[in-house]
């Protein structure tokens, strides 16, 4: 089983992605299952139609330590496990206790014991807490995708993530795997991206064209690939699927300083706006 | 001796840096206790308030399990038993539900909150959270039906501070929430700090002997030195009453004995000369002669009567005792550790009858202590080590190195005392291995006599012991 976590700058669009890329990897007569690690519990609507189950913390609180996993686990497109962690109301509580909690608690209800070719982390935005470093720690996730876009600020979200995969790395199995582009339209934003990803020793693996398709479909609460099939973006997560499939470049990562990031922005002409 | 000439003897905060540089990365065998066991203990000294923690049960376990062996009474300290749901909730139902049923089961006057390392981390809202149990229609009243008592709140991590600034910082909180402005009356707020219950009960004879209404805010020596009666009583009388609090707003001046705390914890004595224009004054707990005359010199300015016979009488009493004992004290050493405040006050106290203190020790934050002991014993200033934000290892490293006659300070030095077979003085809190902790006098000249004897008798003792005769004329 591929254990894999998605991590990027909040609003970047990794939930998106991830399910997008799943539902390719699902058509491609994979099992997944996926693991929203979102508060909000937002990392499988797409994948479920819908808002569909109740999160392992809210099950969890409503009806104690008695869970069955199937209260927490539903069916998705093209058979895809999904699950959400939940967690606290804004401005209460501990989401990164949350994360730590509900991974601990689905593998004591043996989530993980079916015969899965991927289980994919869906984690918020940065590597703020222990907690959410939980799905890289003790081997849960071993490769970790950053999403990115050409924009200064994801870029120093996705190198500030490498320094938590850098430190679990050291002692542990978790590896990048490369950063996914999904794009913002910025000038430049390939090669910047991939020069970028050059820079932290890893791969731009693949580069997600901005295109209003996502948008219609996640309005039907659908995938890409579910609402059609035939569009050209559908393609691109097919190849992104592909790529993640026939991935066998996995590093310890070099994180950037500010420094050295803004040189990079500057050298692709991004910062000569004076 | 007017105000202005009263030695200053406790550093002036503002001017000391922040915090002691870390000299470890690690504490081993903690000379200090945690913040919320210190607003316990000041909530019980309050009358009718139960304490309750905002945390994890284990937290007011183990603060029950330490204040009980030490004082010898019952102690219940409410939690709201935050569990795993609830540290990812947050844990305001709990609290909630805590304070429902505190209300109900005992029908307290206050309920002191404190929070712990725990709620603190995930950053509870605990002022808001009493606002919504406040509410008069969507509280605790409008759902239960029942009266909710005075809830107060300190904020209690101990990551941040030690008992003592527990302590201070849960007084404060009582008084900023029950102080009022008024007619200035002849009345004196005495902080008293963290002593014995005899020590609460000496001062108030002291202040009292020289005619002066006050009030001992905190006041537990009721609570946790009471009588045994025939039925027990969920909630034992005595401590500070709420009026007596109101009135502090008002009073004519207020003393904070000690008040050592890491900066950033205020004292009450401070917020009321702030808010209310109660003069404040700050000295060293009065133990040794020359802090108690500060004490007692100040009682006399503020009520314009001499010291009280049978006071002047103990005090002369004392300086016979220091004259008779002299011989046995002359050159002998010593290692004080513990509350900051305490080993300040038995630090100048050994000063005067010739005992050299060699390392003053504590786990305290407040960053004054070397500048205390520099202020209250100039002339030996320079040869006394001095000890913050330290722990039992550096202490016994010193101790093995020092050979001092005598260690001074509470019970958790006795595995260094034991192992380096030098004779521990018990003073202060806690006390696990002795009965009578509450009853140990520290303050005054009474408190200082009982001190000094037990010091010289145990030199004495040293002395008979070592000797091949077997001497029972020392």
């Amino acid at each position: 089983m591929r254990k894999v976590a998605i991590y990027g700058k909040g609003g970047i669009g990794k939930s998106t992605t991830t399910q997008n890329t799943v539902a390719g990897l699902a058509e491609m007569g994979r099992k997944v299952m996926v693991v929203g690690c979102d508060p909000k519990a937002d990392s499988t609507r797409l994948l479920l139609g819908g808002l569909a189950q109740r999160s392992v913390l809210d099950t969890l609180r409503i009806e104690g330590e008695d869970v069955e996993l199937e209260d927490v686990l539903a069916k998705g497109f093209s058979d895809t496990n999904c699950v959400e962690s939940g967690g606290p109301e804004p401005g209460v509580g501990c989401a990164g206790r949350g994360i730590i909690t509900s991974i601990n608690l689905l593998e004591r209800l043996g989530a993980y014991e079916e015969e899965l070719d991927y289980v994919f982390y869906d984690v918020l935005g940065d590597v703020v807490c222990g907690g959410f470093a939980m799905p890289i720690r003790e081997g849960k996730a071993e490769e970790i995708y950053i999403v990115a876009s050409g924009e200064m600020m994801a870029m120093y979200a996705a190198s500030n993530i490498c320094k938590g995969i850098k430190k679990f790395a050291t002692n542990g199995t978790v590896r990048l795997g490369g950063i996914i582009c999904n794009s913002r339209k910025v000038d430049n934003e390939y090669e910047l991206l991939d020069a970028f990803a050059k820079q932290l020793g890893t791969q731009m693996i693949h580069f997600v064209p901005r295109d209003n398709d996502v948008q219609r479909a996640e309005i039907h609460k659908k995938t890409v690939i579910e609402w059609d099939p035939t569009c050209n973006q559908a393609d691109e997560y097919r190849t992104l699927a592909k790529a993640i499939e026939d991935n066998d470049m996995f590093v310890i990562p070099k994180p950037m300083e500010t420094e050295a990031l803004e040189s990079l922005l500057l050298e692709h002409g991004m910062l000569d706006v004076a | 001796m007017s105000i202005t000439e009263l030695p200053k003897a406790l550093a002036d905060q503002s001017k000391v840096p922040s915090s002691t540089e870390t000299k470890s990365s690690s504490t081993t065998n903690a000379c200090r206790m945690c913040m919320p066991l210190g607003a316990c203990l000041a909530y019980v000294g309050f009358e009718g308030t139960v304490p309750f923690l905002h945390g994890s049960q284990g937290c007011a376990t183990y603060i029950r399990r330490y204040l009980i062996s030490h004082f010898s009474e019952p102690m219940d300290i409410a939690s709201s038993s935050v569990g795993e749901a609830a540290t990812v909730f947050g844990g305001e139902e709990n609290l909630r539900v805590g304070v429902a049923n505190v209300s109900r089961v005992y029908k307290p006057l206050m309920i002191g909150l404190a929070s712990t390392c725990l709620t603190e981390t995930i950053g509870e809202d605990v002022p808001g959270m009493i606002t919504r149990i406040k509410d008069p229609e969507t509280g605790l009243r409008a759902e239960t039906g029942q009266a909710t008592p005075e809830l107060v709140f300190a904020p209690t991590p101990s990551f941040a501070g030690t008992h003592a600034d527990g302590y201070h910082a849960a007084v404060t909180a009582v008084v900023k929430e029950l102080a009022e402005v008024g007619e200035e009356t002849e009345s004196v707020n005495l902080f008293p700090g963290i002593v014995s219950t005899a020590d609460l009960r000496h001062l108030s004879e002291i202040v009292a002997g020289y005619g002066l209404p006050h009030a001992l805010i905190p006041d537990y020596s009721e609570r946790l030195d009471g009588v045994t009666v025939a039925r027990y009583e969920k909630l034992p009388g005595g401590g500070t009453t709420a009026t007596a609090v109101a009135g502090a707003g008002h009073a004519l001046a207020s003393i904070t004995l000690g008040g050592m705390v890491t900066p950033g914890v205020d004292l009450a004595g401070e917020v009321l000369q702030e808010q209310f224009g109660v003069e404040h004054l700050r000295m060293p707990l009065p133990i040794g002669i020359r802090l108690v005359d500060t004490f007692t010199d100040r009682l006399t300015e503020l009520s314009g009567q001499p010291m009280p016979h049978w006071l002047d009488a103990e005090r002369g009493r004392l300086v016979d005792a220091y004259i008779d004992g002299h011989k046995y004290a002359a050159d002998r050493t010593a290692i004080v550790y513990g509350d900051e405040d305490l080993v300040v006050g038995v630090t100048a106290f050994l000063s005067e009858i010739g005992i050299k203190t060699l390392l003053v020790a504590s786990g305290g934050r407040s960053g004054q202590l070397t500048t205390e002991i520099a202020k209250l014993t100039p002339a030996r200033a320079a040869d006394i080590e001095v000890l913050d934000d330290g722990d039992f290892h550096e202490i016994e490293a010193r101790a093995a190195e020092l050979k001092p006659d005598l260690l001074i300070g509470h019970s958790k030095g006795y595995a260094t005392s034991r192992r380096l077979g030098i004779p521990l003085i018990r003073v202060g809190l806690p006390i696990h291995d002795r009965v009578g902790a509450q009853r140990l006098r520290h303050l005054g000249y009474r408190g200082t006599q009982d001190l000094f004897d037990r010091v010289i008798n145990t030199l004495i003792q040293v002395r008979q012991d070592e000797s091949a005769v077997g001497y029972a004329y020392m």
